[in-house]
C-alpha cells in the first residue's frame, strides 16, 4: 500500500520544490526524503490546505473535482443500491482523515485509496465477501455489446460495468487504480495467482467487447 | 486465436514474463496477425484504463455530505497531531490563526469586564511580549527567505505561502490590538502566547525547509 501509482504525467519538474519542502517538513530531523513521482501540484493543493483548516467551501470544490471518479469506483466496487451511500461515506471519511494526508502523493491518489478501503469495508459489512471474487456470473453479454461512444476511454468505462464482479474489481484495482497483485490479494483475501488470472480474464473479456 | 499465446499476454504487458518466454511470444506475434491484433488491443486497453473519468452521481450528494461534516467541523488547533509540523500546518496556520484572532476579538468585545489584579498582569503578558518579538523576527526571516528563494519555488507554493504569511500577520496584529484593549486577562494572554509559540516554531520550520529544499 505504500507504492503510489502514477497516472498523470507532466508537471514533475514544476512540483519538485513543493514536494521537497513537504518531505522536509514532515520527515524526522527535516531530512530530505525521496520524491514521490506522482505528486502533482494543482488546484487541490490550495483547497486541501483550506479544508484542513475547516473550510467547507474548499472541501466542496475538492468534492466536485473528484466525485465523478469516486462515483465510478463505487459503481464498480459496491452493489448498485449502495453506490450513493458509499460515495457519501468516502467524502465524509476524507473530511475526517484530511489531517492525516501526508502529501506524499497527489491528493487524488490518496483519496482513491481511502475510497477503495471504504468501499471494500462496506461490502464486507454488508455480508458480501471473497466469494464474490470467484463469482462467475457473466454479465457482459447483457450490456450493450457494441460501445456506443466512439472514444475508447468511455467505451472501456461502459464495458467495465458489464464485467463479472470478481474480474471487474480486480481489473478496477489493478488497471484503473494501480494496485499490485499482492495488495489486491490482501485487500480481497484471495491468492495473488487468482488476482492475476482474474485480471487476464477481465482484459480478454473487455477486449472482446471493445473489438466487437 | 491461439490461447497458448494469449494466456501469456497479460503477464507480458505487466512485465512479469521471463526473457526466454518473451522472446518466444515475440517471435509468435511476428508471424501471427491474429495474436498480434489481440496483443495490440490489450496494450491499448491497459494504457487507456487509468484515464477513466466516471460520471457525477445522478443526484447531488453534496448537501448530505455538508450536513454530516458540519456536525464534525472543528476549528481548533487540536485537529492535527501535535507531533511534527507539515506543509499543511503551515498553510492552515494562517486560517486557524485568523479564526483564533476573530474569536479572541469577539470575546474581548463581548465579555464582562474583569477586575484587574496584580497577579493577572504579571507573567503571561511578559511571556507573550517575548514570544511576540521572536515571532516578528521569525516572520521577517521567512519573508526574506521566500524573497531570496522565490525563483526556485513554484508559483503556486509561493502564492500560498505569501497568503498564509499575510493572514498570520493580520491575525497577530488583531491579537495584539485585543491585548492592548485588555492586558489583564491572564488566561487569554496565556492562550495567545501558547499559540504564538506554536506558530513561531512553525515559521522556523518552514524557513529551514525552504532553505534545505532549494
Ligand atoms: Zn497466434
Amino acid at each position: 500500500m505504500t507504492d503510489v501509482p502514477t497516472f498523470q504525467s507532466g508537471g514533475e519538474s514544476k512540483c519538485r520544490s513543493i514536494k521537497t519542502m513537504e518531505v522536509a517538513l514532515t520527515a524526522p530531523a527535516w531530512s530530505l526524503g525521496t520524491l514521490a513521482p506522482s505528486f502533482r501540484p494543482g488546484p487541490d493543493v490550495d483547497d486541501v490546505a483550506l479544508a484542513v483548516g475547516g473550510d467547507a467551501d474548499a472541501f466542496e470544490r475538492l468534492y466536485r473535482r473528484h466525485v465523478s471518479k469516486v462515483n465510478a469506483l463505487a459503481r464498480w466496487l459496491v452493489a448498485p443500491a449502495d453506490v450513493e451511500d458509499a460515495v457519501q461515506e468516502v467524502f465524509i471519511r476524507v473530511w475526517e482523515k484530511l489531517g492525516t494526508f501526508a502529501g506524499q502523493s497527489a491528493f487524488g491518489t490518496w483519496l482513491h485509496r481511502v475510497a477503495v478501503n471504504v468501499m471494500l469495508r462496506r461490502r464486507q459489512n454488508l455480508g458480501r465477501d471473497r466469494a464474490r471474487v470467484i463469482d462467475d456470473e457473466f454479465a457482459l453479454d447483457a450490456v450493450a455489446a457494441r460501445p456506443q461512444q466512439p472514444e475508447l476511454r468511455m467505451a472501456i468505462e461502459r464495458a467495465v460495468d458489464g464485467l463479472p464482479p470478481g474480474a471487474r474489481e480486480i481489473f478496477v484495482l489493478h488497471d484503473m487504480e494501480g494496485y499490485k497483485h499482492d495488495e489486491i490479494a490482501e485487500l480481497l483475501g484471495v491468492d495473488p495467482g487468482t488476482s492475476r488470472s482474474q485480471l487476464h480474464r477481465a482484459r480478454m473479456l473487455l477486449r472482446k467487447v471493445l473489438a466487437s | 486465436m491461439h490461447e497458448e499465446w494469449t494466456d501469456l499476454m497479460s503477464a507480458a504487458i505487466d512485465g512479469e514474463l521471463d526473457p526466454v518466454t518473451i522472446r518466444r511470444l515475440d517471435s509468435h506475434l511476428a508471424g501471427c496477425a491474429e495474436c498480434a491484433g489481440v496483443m495490440a488491443d490489450l496494450q491499448r486497453l491497459v494504457a487507456t484504463a487509468p484515464s477513466y473519468q466516471g460520471e457525477a452521481p445522478a443526484a447531488d450528494l453534496w448537501p448530505g455530505i455538508k450536513g454530516r461534516i458540519d456536525a464534525t467541523k472543528v476549528l481548533s488547533f487540536g485537529r492535527r497531531s501535535p507531533a511534527g509540523f507539515g506543509f499543511r500546518e503551515l498553510l492552515a496556520a494562517g486560517i486557524v490563526m485568523a479564526a483564533a484572532g476573530a474569536v479572541g476579538s469577539w470575546y474581548w468585545a463581548h465579555r464582562e469586564p474583569t477586575p484587574v489584579t496584580v497577579a493577572d498582569r504579571s507573567a503571561p503578558g511578559a511571556g507573550l511580549e517575548l514570544t511576540s518579538t521572536a515571532y516578528d523576527s521569525a516572520l521577517a526571516e521567512l519573508g526574506r527567505t521566500l524573497t531570496a528563494r522565490r525563483g526556485q519555488l513554484d508559483t503556486a507554493t509561493v502564492r500560498v505561502l505569501e497568503r498564509s504569511i499575510r493572514t498570520i500577520d493580520q491575525a497577530v496584529a488583531e491579537a495584539r490590538a485585543a491585548i492592548q484593549r485588555d492586558t489583564a486577562n491572564a488566561y487569554l494572554n496565556g492562550q495567545i502566547a501558547a499559540n504564538l509559540r506554536q506558530k513561531l516554531n512553525l515559521l522556523k520550520a518552514a524557513t529551514r525547509a525552504i532553505n534545505s529544499a532549494t
